[in-house]
């Protein structure tokens, strides 16, 4: 059987990093939609949608980290 | 044009060339800085000579019978020297040589043109003001930034290229060898060791890397660089310790400068900690949380200084500072909820039956939380400064390869672009660490407090 590691991982890391980053965009989208439309009916509030609005982007992003992470650490097994 | 000038010139250029002869023993080869220094001497000697030679030949004729045998030794002095640069020419590389040849020449051109300058109005203007001045120097050494990465990573890529069998490049001496000082014989060798080398090898040369590439293989150079992260974490502590210092040491009513700015900076994130944890807490854990966002700040800006690293861009400083945060939050909940209370949070608080039939799965579920919190911490701030700082190298690498048909030592700094973006990542990435952590503070404080906090907030 002629399996060749290398090029699996070397085709794979980019696409799960790829998957992550559309996961988390969705993600992102869907959060700024929300506090957009909090901040345009309710300008007021600003301050505490946006402080929010970061956290929760912060952790959506935090998954195309990881995937980035996880590609750093088999970055080097790509011969 | 005095006898003193010439003395001036002479150390200036003996200083300059023993630096760069150091650079050049550690980025190209040892023969080379020797070349550098040879051609170096030898112009000094041919100087000093002349110099005899002419002060003998204008003295009036009284001494003439004392400046005969002078003319003649620097004559015969002269001779031999031609004799030695024959034997040298052979023996070191030419290029060196005449670059070390040419060094007094160019520190003369040097000092008159900075002679020139200091007498211009465009300098005086400058000068004038001490803010003035230090923007040209900050945009000097900005410059410098630009430049310095460009050279370093060009290097490593011509000495792939020269792997390929491109005589041409391997020719020119100090454009094939990798940054560690391998010689230039074996032109394969750095680059396979460029790519074997997993540390390191793919970011811009910092202080640490430069000391390690010099002293090539000597124990303590290993241990510096095995420690390099935390050397720049205790540098980044150092300078905001300082700063602050400087800041609080001498306090006015009205502020100026820096303590206005540091007093800004400490009403805005009490504030900020207070909107959350409401002002009785945030009394309480200011001090961390404010410590946390002023270094971890500093820690992610240090990369983007000259010659510096951002700790943070490795994995065992960040993760440090989730376990401190994730240690201090389990601290807080014990303290706050005693061992009954924290054991019943983690059980998600049940009330009823039905919440203790959950009880079971919540515990798992809540530890798997808890524990998690310092591991998406960590890798959070780790994967946003590592992929601004990787971003940066690409950029830079691109900008090299750009130019790279040419031979050119400096690239396009493409990279400069992403200076800004590297700020807002930077603040953001601090902002966020602070934010989570005091959010983990909330969770873990005791429930009824909330309702305070709610009224307190809906007071003011």
């Amino acid at each position: 059987m002629n399996f060749d590691f290398h090029a699996a991982l070397a085709l794979g890391l980019p696409i799960g990093i790829g998957v992550a980053a559309i996961g988390s965009g969705i993600g992102l989208g869907l959060i700024g939609q929300g506090a957009m439309q909090g901040i345009a009916r309710q300008p007021e509030a600003t301050g505490k949608i946006q402080i929010n609005m970061i956290i929760m982007a912060a952790l959506a992003e935090a998954l195309t980290i990881y995937a980035f992470v996880v590609m750093l650490m088999l970055n080097k097994k790509i011969g | 044009m005095s006898l003193r000038y010439f003395k001036n010139v002479r150390s200036v250029t003996i200083a300059l060339v023993v630096v760069t002869a150091i650079a050049a023993a550690t980025y190209a080869t040892p023969l080379s800085a020797l070349g550098l220094l040879a051609g170096a001497a030898w112009s000094l000697v041919n100087l000093a000579l002349l110099e005899i030679l002419i002060v003998a030949l204008l003295t009036p004729g009284a001494a003439s019978a004392r400046a005969l045998p002078r003319v003649a030794w620097a004559l015969g002095g002269m001779a031999l020297l031609l004799l030695g640069l024959a034997w040298l020419l052979f023996h070191l590389p030419a290029l060196w040589l005449v670059a070390g040849f040419s060094a007094p020449l160019a520190v003369i051109v040097l000092k008159a043109a900075s002679g020139a300058l200091l007498e211009s109005g465009a300098w005086r203007a400058l000068a004038k003001s001490p803010w003035r001045a230090a923007a040209v120097v900050a945009a000097l050494i900005l410059t410098a930034w630009w430049l310095l990465p460009a050279r370093s990573l060009g290097q490593r890529a011509d000495g792939a290229a020269g792997a390929h069998g491109d005589s041409a490049v391997r020719d020119a001496p100090g454009l094939t060898t990798a940054a560690h000082g391998e010689a230039p014989g074996a032109a394969g060798e750095p680059a396979a060791k460029a790519e074997g080398e997993d540390e390191g090898s793919d970011k811009f040369p910092n202080v640490i890397t430069l000391i390690t590439a010099a002293n090539h293989g000597a124990r303590w150079a290993k241990a510096l660089h095995f420690w390099e992260p935390i050397v720049f974490s205790l540098a980044v502590g150092l300078v905001v310790c300082i700063t602050g210092f400087v800041a609080s040491r001498n306090p006015k009513m009205i502020p100026g400068g820096l303590q206005n700015g540091a007093e800004m900076l400490v009403e805005k994130l009490y504030e900020f900690v207070g909107g959350i944890l409401g002002h009785k807490n945030a009394r309480r854990f200011f001090p961390l949380l404010g410590t946390l966002f002023v270094y971890i700040f500093a820690m992610n800006l240090f990369g983007l200084l000259p010659l510096m690293d951002s700790p943070t861009s490795n994995l065992n400083i960040t993760f440090a500072l989730g376990l401190t945060v994730f240690v201090y939050v389990q601290y807080v909940g014990i303290r706050g909820l005693g061992i009954v209370g924290y054991v019943d949070h983690m059980l998600g608080s049940p009330r009823d039956v039905l919440g203790w039939m959950v009880a079971p799965l919540m515990f798992p579920i809540h530890l798997m939380g808890e524990l998690a919190k310092p591991i998406s911490l960590s890798c959070r701030l780790f994967g946003n400064v590592f992929g601004e700082d990787m971003l940066l190298v690409g950029f830079a690498s691109l900008g090299i390869g750009m130019l790279s048909f040419a031979h050119s030592p400096v690239g396009i700094p493409l990279h400069a672009i992403f200076f800004p973006l590297a700020l807002l990542t930077s603040t953001l990435q601090a902002f966020v660490f602070t934010v989570l952590s005091t959010i983990y503070i909330l969770l873990m404080l005791p429930h009824e407090e909330h309702g305070h906090e709610e009224e307190a907030q809906r007071a003011h």
